[in-house]
């Protein structure tokens, strides 16, 4: 789906993205994590045409990025920015999910079906004003409308900073289904455990270099490459690290009470 | 980064000016470029601003200025070039357009003052700290803080509102509003719903502004409460008379 | 230090009050966390505390507050500033200045500190927060965690006994946050600040706050100290507050019959509990 070819990526004579080179196939749930600085964003954007390469290419979906308009790739893509208050700009909730469809179909009723079909989904309130709810609320407004689309590909830059943790795993389950439907997602993000829980591959991105790229599981129980971009492994996972001996493969709550039965057993 | 009116540091010659005198300056060139009727004094002003720029170390950032101004300045030169209709005729387009000597002339001189104007202003803004600008505003003109601090403020805020808008922008390109697209009407046209969120955001970032600054006991400054003193020396008198000097040959350039 | 009693608040033009009925004690030298879901209060209950509220933002006010013994009815903002240092959300716009120095002497001169004193205050606000190299640095250039750290120093520098944040690490990554977290208990324990902070990580909050409230709809459901607020970890999760994976470990080997201890709150804490089962 998305595809990197020796990519990087300067602006005002700094290098931001480095010679990364990665593919990801249609499907595949990947999370981007990395410090504050390590240009998770500009890849993110590399991703869509928001952004072009300075050398290298970039494919989305077939279309080079250099080469078509982003308004195009757009057509088959969501993004959905940190900040929900830079998209919404209607009035109103419906109006919002229609201006969105808007700008990637044109047939009227089937617009008038799909916005309806949305805010049943997403269990919205289609007359309430977007700057009146909370910023949970309107994450999750922006959300729906760049799913009423149904997108092929979905690219999410820290959807869940600044939400608590009900606003948080509502976003998360939203994207997880339509993920299994088939969408291919791009996550970057912070928190280990929303990766660990929903990712399926990570990349580790360190000053504009891309460290690593695997399956989640074998990614954040390395210690010294996650130290290496400022990352800490999750909760679970760093006490199966340090216990060692039989607990190293805990990886959720239920695998360490698992374990821990199991050595009882074990010892008696 | 590096936004067209952020503080850029350093300790060059202009840097260390009383931050009253680099305003001055900067007014003067203005003033010199508007009185004059010389296009090549213009141009003496334009490449007096990229050496001073050279000087303070921002010249790519002058560079990048001026390229801009440049394009803009062309393109009004093009409007004003075929509406003036005295002087001679220089040569004619079918419809009835012609360009005459004096309409060249005319539409030159607004184009250069119009770069020679600009320059200076962004770069003195460009070199001046804000909390310098705004103390000596209160110290020296007597300028009351509060309207001070607003002037400031709002210079302040400018690049921020620009780098806003730029998320939104991108924000609805990535949604599928093309932006990208070759018609400047219909540009404009989606451009226009945008100023809703750009105005909600302003409106929330200047409360919290307000609040945060009274949390900061802004309600409690007096006049000399600055604890910098800006003094004038020697080489400021030197700039001042420069000044003078150049709004003077501005004025009598005999070209 | 504060007292917060019977204080309930709507905001002009709200539909609900905004806190209810809200009773809470913070001592000196407390450490104290505050979470809840977003619209919980805990924005407004910060700006009860710093004076905003009543005196910027209006609406109807019962119950009282006291700082160290001063009402904030009676006393503006820029009064109780000497006493509650605020650090606000969204702290990059609100910044005054291009260059870290001036940006902590804009408080220093508001306040009109007297001139021979003003150096030393600058310094030592810088040496506090652990950022003296960053002095004459445009701030543009700084990290996200750095610029935090500015914010933090230029009110540390009116010396406050105080410090109230609001959700200092939000746009954060998980080392930057940390950072921020050991710099506050730096304050709290060799300075003797007295710290409230909103904060949605609850994991950071367990591991370095003292005390914890949770809040809910307008009220203070829970708090005392954080061991003993984790003991009721259903009752957060009924106010969409989550708790550290290594809490629920410790809920779920108690509901198994397995454990009988102290409620970890970080990794090693945890490590000793599953050790001590295994015995
Ligand atoms: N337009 C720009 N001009 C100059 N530097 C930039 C620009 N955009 C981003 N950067 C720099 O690039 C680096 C990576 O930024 P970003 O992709 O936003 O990081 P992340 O999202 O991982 O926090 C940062 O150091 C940032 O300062
Ligand atoms: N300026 C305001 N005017 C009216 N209502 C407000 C204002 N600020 C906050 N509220 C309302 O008060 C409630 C609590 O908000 P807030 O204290 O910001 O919550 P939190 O910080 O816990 O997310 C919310 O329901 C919010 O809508
Ligand atoms: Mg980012
Ligand atoms: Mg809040």
């Amino acid at each position: 789906m998305i595809c990197f070819e020796n990519v990087s990526y300067s602006t005002s004579g700094i290098d931001i993205i480095n010679n990364v080179s990665f593919k990801l196939k249609k499907g595949c749930f990947t999370a981007l994590i990395g410090a504050n600085g390590a240009g998770k964003s500009t890849l993110a954007r590399l991703c869509n045409g928001l952004l072009k390469p300075t050398s290298g290419s970039v494919s989305v979906g077939g279309f080079d990025t250099a080469l078509v308009r982003t308004s195009r790739i757009a057509k088959f893509t969501g993004f959905l920015f940190q900040n929900p208050d830079r998209q919404i700009c209607k009035n109103s909730v419906r109006d919002e999910i229609r201006f969105s469809l808007e700008c990637v179909i044109e047939d009227k009723t089937e617009i008038g079906i799909r916005c309806e079909k949305t805010l049943q989904e997403f269990s919205l309130n289609g007359d309430r004003d977007p700057f009146s709810m909370s910023r949970g609320e309107r994450q999750r407004l922006v959300l729906a409308s760049i799913l009423a689309a149904e997108p092929e590909l979905l690219l999410l830059d820290e959807p869940t900073t600044g939400l608590d943790y009900r606003e948080c795993m509502h976003i998360m389950e939203c994207v997880s289904r339509v993920n299994k439907k088939g969408a291919t997602v791009l996550m970057v993000s912070h928190d280990m455990e929303v990766v660990q829980d929903f990712a399926s591959e990570v990349m580790v991105l360190n000053d504009g270099s891309l460290l690593a790229h695997g399956r989640t599981k074998d990614i954040i129980r390395n210690e010294p490459l996650l130290a290496r971009a400022s990352l800490l492994p999750p909760q679970i996972t760093e006490l199966a690290i340090r216990l060692g001996g039989g607990y190293e493969n805990a990886v959720t709550v239920d695998d360490m009470v698992l374990s821990v039965k199991k050595h009882i057993r074990g010892a008696e | 980064m590096g936004g067209f009116l952020d503080y850029s540091p350093g300790n060059s010659f202009l840097h260390r000016l009383n931050p009253i005198v680099k305003i001055f300056l900067s007014l003067m060139i203005c003033v010199s470029c508007f009185i004059t009727d010389s296009p090549f004094f213009c141009i003496a002003i334009i490449f007096l601003n990229i050496v001073m720029a050279a000087s303070a170390g921002i010249l790519p950032r002058a560079l990048a200025m001026l390229r801009t101004l440049i394009k803009f300045c062309t393109f009004l030169f093009l409007i004003q070039v075929f509406f003036i209709r005295d002087g001679t005729v220089l040569f004619s387009l079918p419809f009835d357009i012609y360009v005459t000597d004096k309409g060249v002339m005319f539409s030159l001189m607004m184009a250069f003052r119009l770069v020679g104007a600009t320059l200076p202003l962004a770069l003195m803004l460009s070199i001046t700290k804000m909390n310098d600008l705004s103390n000596v505003l209160v110290g020296t003109l007597g300028m009351p803080y509060k309207y001070a601090f607003s002037l400031t403020t709002a210079i302040r805020f400018i690049p921020v509102f620009t780098a806003e808008m730029a998320g939104i922008m991108e924000a609805q390109t990535a949604r599928g509003v093309a932006f990208d697209t070759k018609n400047i009407f219909r540009k404009i046209g989606l451009i226009f719903p945008l100023c809703v969120p750009l105005l909600i955001t302003s409106v929330r970032k200047i409360e919290g502004a307000a609040i945060s600054a009274e949390l900061r006991g802004f309600n409690c400054r007096k006049r000399d409460s600055g604890y910098k003193s800006y003094p004038f020396r020697a080489a400021d008198i030197g700039i001042i008379l420069f000044a003078f000097a150049l709004a003077a040959a501005g004025a009598f350039s005999p070209f | 230090m504060i007292r917060i009693s019977g204080l309930s608040f709507k905001y002009e033009g709200g539909r609900d009050d905004a806190l209810k009925n809200i009773d809470m004690t913070v001592c000196k030298g407390d450490f104290l966390g505050v979470i809840g879901s977003s619209g919980a209060g805990k924005t407004t209950l910060l700006h009860a505390i710093n004076g905003i509220i009543p005196h910027h933002f209006h609406g109807d006010y019962y119950g009282s507050v006291k700082v160290n013994g001063l009402d904030t009815v009676d006393n503006k903002p820029e009064d109780l500033a000497g006493r509650v240092g605020s650090v606000r959300q969204d702290f990059e716009s609100q910044m005054v200045s291009s260059v870290v120095e001036d940006e902590i002497l804009f408080g220093l001169e508001n306040f009109s500190v007297p001139r021979n004193t003003i150096e030393k205050r600058l310094t030592d606000a810088l040496e506090k927060t652990g950022i003296k190299n960053l002095r004459e640095r445009n701030i543009a250039t700084l990290s996200g965690g750095q610029k935090q750290k500015v914010a933090i120093s230029a009110i540390i520098a009116l010396m406050p006994d105080i410090l109230i944040l609001d959700e200092p690490t939000g746009e954060l990554d998980p080392q930057s946050s940390r950072q921020i977290f050991q710099l506050l208990r730096e304050l709290n324990e060799n300075h003797g600040i007295t710290i409230v902070v909103v904060e949605q990580k609850i994991m950071l909050l367990c591991e370095f706050a003292r005390k914890l409230a949770v809040m809910n709809c307008g009220r203070v459901i829970l708090q005392g100290r954080v061991s003993d607020v984790l003991k009721k970890s259903r009752d957060m999760e009924r106010a969409g507050v989550n708790c550290p994976r290594v809490v629920t470990l410790a809920d779920r080997l108690r509901d198994e019959g397995l454990y009988d201890g102290a409620i970890p709150v970080n990794i090693p804490e945890a490590e000793k509990m599953v050790r001590s089962i295994m015995g």
